[in-house]
């Protein structure tokens, strides 16, 4: 970094009052927009685009740049109070944060996110601005080899991230494998079950089955209460953290605030694995991992953090190199080219007024989202008041209709209902919902990854060694695996004798 | 493995057979018999069905059994290729594999297993509910959503909620215009819509 | 007296409930189920212009770009609707189930047309001639570029006794064909890794992760302005006036030329009278300073040309592809 004079300048481009008018305007239609299942930023940005052909590129950037990361404050309040996610990255949020919420501590579970939310996203601001072009270089070190020990340490964090029964979870992350192949396979062009519809061409998208796994699933399942009595509202008992829940989110934050910064940075797939990976790591640090899944606030702290932070630093690959890390980086980079601004290596030297002035501009939308969640949460929080009986109709129709604002298709609407079916029998039959999800979402990149890899090495596996990041990965992988195995013969063989012991005492 | 029974107030002799016992489907016992209830909190209050028994474990192991030999079959026909040179079936191949072997290891344990419910005679009310559902998405495309949403709110909101007539039909009509005025009025998403 | 009051709003309740029944009823003459209104002037309401691309790619934005202009000059809206799905071919299908009233309109590519039917069995072709096509709209050229600097001329590449890996944005797309074509008959020995559109490509050449790759040039243009890609040679028809020193393949010697179209498609059978309007529109906004500055900032070039000349270049392009790829034993999809 050259000299501060061009960030400095970016804060007065964002002081001005166009921009921050349009910098509210932004996250305010995010949010709403994330609380509204189904449609998501990329959609909203492509059909808010014309509104950006007759403002300044700053400005238009500000805003749609507030759009995408206020969505992932709204994505959290339907995961939190209606099983819902929206996004990938919300998916992992849906486990603690709703049993939060059936706990009547909703409050406590939105509060957490949104601090969490600003705190991982001013922290990732912070680093993109120091370490912007570093890590872009980083990022373009990362291949299909890189991506294969990525999604395996994804699996394996699925993994870890369920409760009970260890058959059929993985059972249920085997069926989310197999759904993911569903489509037409990238390397062959050939159709993988997709019995001739043109609609299953693109694979199944993720929303109707995370909607038709967890949400229908979950009012179907709800369904079957025999006494009316059983459908009283959860009690809402306070609105927002106490100090004892902060200081216990602590470190959760800072270590998802990491986590998301760096993970965001690659194209594809990095707020999903960094949600999964920062709550995985909170799991396995914590000394009472049995919390997690029925409420446990570091659940709830570390993937709001991770993917806000993520959210952000995915600006990087856009803004130093010129490529879009995801769908939504894609539209804003088109939204550049109207505006006549090229994405590229250039841009930050020579446009430095739009790179600092969309920069400094998170921090403002951050803290503008701050506060209005604060107002916002206790508003929220009181749909659960509504009696289930008539929140259940409310949130099937919002689940059929917002499906199939993905991809403006019918044909997904039928495909959230199959999933809900399935949601429901899982439940019913003790598999959960959560492995089969996440698996299904890290499947096709673990697939693809594996097949460029070997395409790549030409069929040789120990490739992956060979290569500095990949194969680091690998070993981390290794270890993680294999250090609780270990710790377990040590243990049992250690404990063989006291049990002995202890039988001849009884 | 330790049976997840080990966790709750006591294992429950599981019946032999799971129909729609009704004898069987006492409240609590059933609510905190039916293990792991991945929600926590409110388990003891809801009136939950029975456990169910080993025939309907063992269903169950076999349907997943057949999604794994069936995957497996697709996944052959689209070409095995080789561990270097991997195919557009090998991945689902193996996947598929995994899941026939594990329906086989359920089906093992079908006698153990108690983190599953039997059917009640409320699950007629998931059927409607479906039901519900599948009208929706038949009569989308031909008459828009708006009259398919307004019957879906009212079938739930009357039948499956036992709500009163004048709450349902006026939430019903509530909910539709909302939709109306988000997704068509605001939002200009293309859904087939009559208005 | 809380009963009383029950009762009346009870009442009122179900006499708004009967009115809004009728009133439904009544407007159930709009809405967008029934296509357009009985007979008589075109456009009779919006014309919905299809996309079978998800938002942000250079379909979407091209079809974007016109929408604006081309609906002032109807007087109607034209809604952009994305229906991503196998490259188009959703869309298109769904394009020709419309009725042909001039209501329906989609950009389509000259790939799904010309160059996925090499690679897909033959019910999941999309045929243009099965289309009304109401202009053509521009070019969109490949370059193939590389990061390597042992590779950064054309003679070094075709030197090489290294096997090469070759970066394309997919199966059936030009990236690959252009790839494949070139490698055959220069004889490099090379394999495809194929990757999920242009970015991702993009990525991994810059990373070194392949050796080359085939990128739309508005796509790679930037990188190579900063020297983090070097451009071997464009696989269009004539020199690009973005790139005067790259060369051709077929000024190098090499019989592979592959490009990108657009154009605009409506259902067939739909009446002459409405396809030269749009096309009047279409027109129109095809003047417009924007449009121009939006063409040269993405490096597309203007190929705004009749739909009967469409239909016979991409049906052409097609022959060709099949001909050449026959000939050098290239199958662009695995045949089981």
């Amino acid at each position: 970094m050259e000299s501060l004079t061009p960030m400095i300048d970016g804060f007065g481009v964002v002081l001005e009052p166009a921009n921050l008018l349009y910098c509210l305007i932004g996250v305010v239609i995010g949010m709403l927009v994330g609380v509204l299942p189904g449609l998501g930023p990329a959609a909203t940005i492509a059909i808010l685009l014309p509104l950006t052909f007759s403002i300044e590129p700053v400005t238009a950037i500000i805003m749609l740049a507030g759009i995408f990361y206020g969505a992932q404050y709204g994505g959290t309040i339907t995961s939190v109070l209606l099983r819902l996610p929206g996004e990938a990255s919300s998916v992992v949020t849906v486990f603690d944060g709703h049993a939060m919420a059936r706990q009547g501590r909703a409050g406590t579970a939105l509060g957490i996110a949104a601090i969490g939310s600003f705190i991982g996203g001013t922290v990732s601001i912070v680093a993109l601005s120091i370490l912007a072009p570093v890590v872009a270089g980083f990022a373009l070190d990362f291949g299909p080899p890189e991506y294969t020990a990525l999604a395996l340490l994804g699996i394996l964090l699925v993994a870890t991230v369920s409760n009970g029964g260890r058959v059929k979870a993985v059972v249920a992350a085997c069926i989310g494998l197999l759904l993911a192949t569903v489509g037409q396979d990238t390397f062959t062009g050939a159709e993988r079950f997709t019995f001739g519809s043109m609609s299953l061409a693109d694979g199944i998208d993720f929303v109707p089955v995370a909607m038709g796994v967890f949400g229908l699933g979950e009012i179907l399942y709800n369904l079957e209460e025999r006494a009316k009595g059983a459908t009283a509202p959860s009690r809402v008992a306070n609105v927002w953290p106490s100090r004892g829940d902060l200081r216990q989110s602590a470190g959760a934050i800072g270590r998802g605030s990491v986590l998301g910064f760096l993970l965001g940075i690659l194209p594809g797939g990095g707020a999903t694995l960094s949600s999964l990976a920062a709550y995985g790591l909170e799991k396995r640090r914590s000394k009472t991992p049995e919390r997690f899944g029925h409420g446990a606030i570091e659940g709830v702290a570390a993937p709001e953090t991770a993917n806000n932070a993520a959210s952000t630093s995915s600006f990087i690959p856009l803004l130093t190199l010129g490529i879009p890390a995801n769908a939504t980086m894609a539209i804003i980079f088109g939204a550049l080219l109207i505006q006549g601004v090229t994405p590229g290596p250039q841009l930050v030297a020579e446009e430095p007024e739009l790179f600092w002035g969309v920069v400094n501009s998170m921090y403002i939308g951050n803290i503008l989202l701050l506060i209005m969640s604060i107002p916002l949460v206790g508003l929220f929080v009181k749909i659960l008041r509504v009696r289930g009986t008539i929140l259940a109709p409310i949130t099937v129709l919002i689940t059929l209709v917002g499906v199939y604002t993905v991809r403006n298709s019918v044909f997904d609407i039928a495909l959230v209902i199959v999933f809900g079916l399935v949601g429901y029998l899982m439940k019913k039959y003790g598999f959960e919902p959560g492995p089969l999800v996440l698996a299904f979402v890290l499947g096709s990149l673990l697939e693809t990854s594996l097949r460029r890899s070997l395409l790549v090495f030409d069929g040789d596996p120990t490739g992956f060694l060979t290569r500095p990041i990949s194969g680091t990965l690998l070993v981390v992988l290794a270890v993680v695996i294999l250090l609780p195995l270990a710790r377990h013969l040590l243990r049992a063989r250690r404990g063989a004798p006291d049990r002995q012991h202890e039988d001849a005492g009884t | 493995m330790t049976t997840p029974s080990a966790e709750g107030p006591g294992p429950e002799p599981a019946p032999p057979d799971a129909g729609p016992d009704t004898a069987t489907a006492t409240s609590t016992d059933a609510g905190a018999g039916a293990g792991a209830d991945p929600d926590g909190g409110e388990a003891a209050e809801e009136h939950r069905p029975a456990p169910a028994g080993t025939t309907a474990n063992l269903v169950v192991a076999l349907v997943i059994t057949a999604v794994g030999v069936a995957g497996a079959a697709g996944s052959w026909s689209l070409g095995l290729g080789s561990a270097a040179a991997p195919s557009a079936g090998t991945w689902p191949f193996l996947t598929s594999i995994a899941i026939t072997c594990l329906g086989v290891a359920l089906g093992a344990l079908a006698r153990r297993t108690d983190d599953a419910e039997a059917l009640s005679p409320a699950t007629w009310r998931i059927a409607a509910g479906v039901a519900t559902m599948v009208g929706f998405v038949a009569l989308i495309s031909v008459i828009g959503f708006e009259i398919p949403s307004l019957l879906l709110a009212l079938v739930w909101l009357r039948f499956l909620g036992r709500e009163s007539w004048r709450l349902s039909i006026a939430t019903s009509f509530g909910i539709v215009a909302a939709f109306y005025a988000i997704f068509v009025g605001a939002l200009a998403i293309p859904i087939p819509h009559l208005l | 007296m809380a009963q009383v009051m029950g009762k009346t709003s009870a009442r009122r309740g179900a006499v708004s409930a009967v009115a809004a029944a009728l009133t439904l009823t009544a407007a159930a003459c709009g809405g967008n189920l029934s296509g357009g209104g009985a007979g008589g002037e075109f456009p009779s309401g919006p014309v919905t212009l299809a996309v079978g691309q998800e938002p942000g790619g250079s379909t979407d934005l091209i079809g974007r770009a016109l929408a604006e202009s081309a609906a002032d000059d109807l007087g109607v809206a034209m809604p952009v609707v994305n229906t991503p799905g196998a490259n188009g071919a959703l869309a298109a299908t769904e394009l020709a189930r419309q009725k042909p009233d001039g209501q329906n309109l989609m950009v389509i590519n000259a790939s799904l047309t010309a160059i996925t039917p090499l690679a897909v069995p033959a019910d999941e072709a999309v045929d243009i001639a099965d289309f009304e096509v109401v202009t053509g709209i521009s070019q969109d050229d490949y370059v193939l570029v590389t990061a390597s600097s042992d590779l950064d001329t054309l003679k070094k590449l075709t030197d090489t006794d290294k096997e090469l890996k070759f970066g394309t944005t997919g199966v059936g797309t030009g990236s690959q064909l252009s790839q494949e074509l070139l490698f055959k008959e220069a004889g490099i020995p090379g394999t495809a890794v194929p990757f999920d559109g242009g970015s991702p490509t993009l990525t991994a050449v810059l990373g070194s992760q392949v050796d080359v790759a085939a990128i739309q040039l508005g796509e790679a243009i930037e990188q190579v302005k900063a020297g983090k890609l070097t451009p071997l040679l464009t696989f269009a028809d004539k020199r690009s006036e973005f790139l005067p020193d790259t060369p051709t393949a077929v000024e190098e010697g090499y019989d592979v030329e592959v490009s990108q179209y657009r154009a605009i498609a409506a259902p067939k059978g739909t009446p002459d009278s409405a396809v030269k309007r749009l096309r009047t529109a279409f027109e129109s906004a095809f003047a417009t300073d924007a449009y121009q500055k939006f063409n040269k900032d993405n490096l597309l070039k203007a190929h705004e040309v009749e739909g009967d000349k469409v239909v016979e270049e991409w049906t052409a392009s097609l022959k060709d592809y099949r001909a050449t790829t026959e000939k050098y034993d290239i199958d662009l999809g695995e045949e089981k």
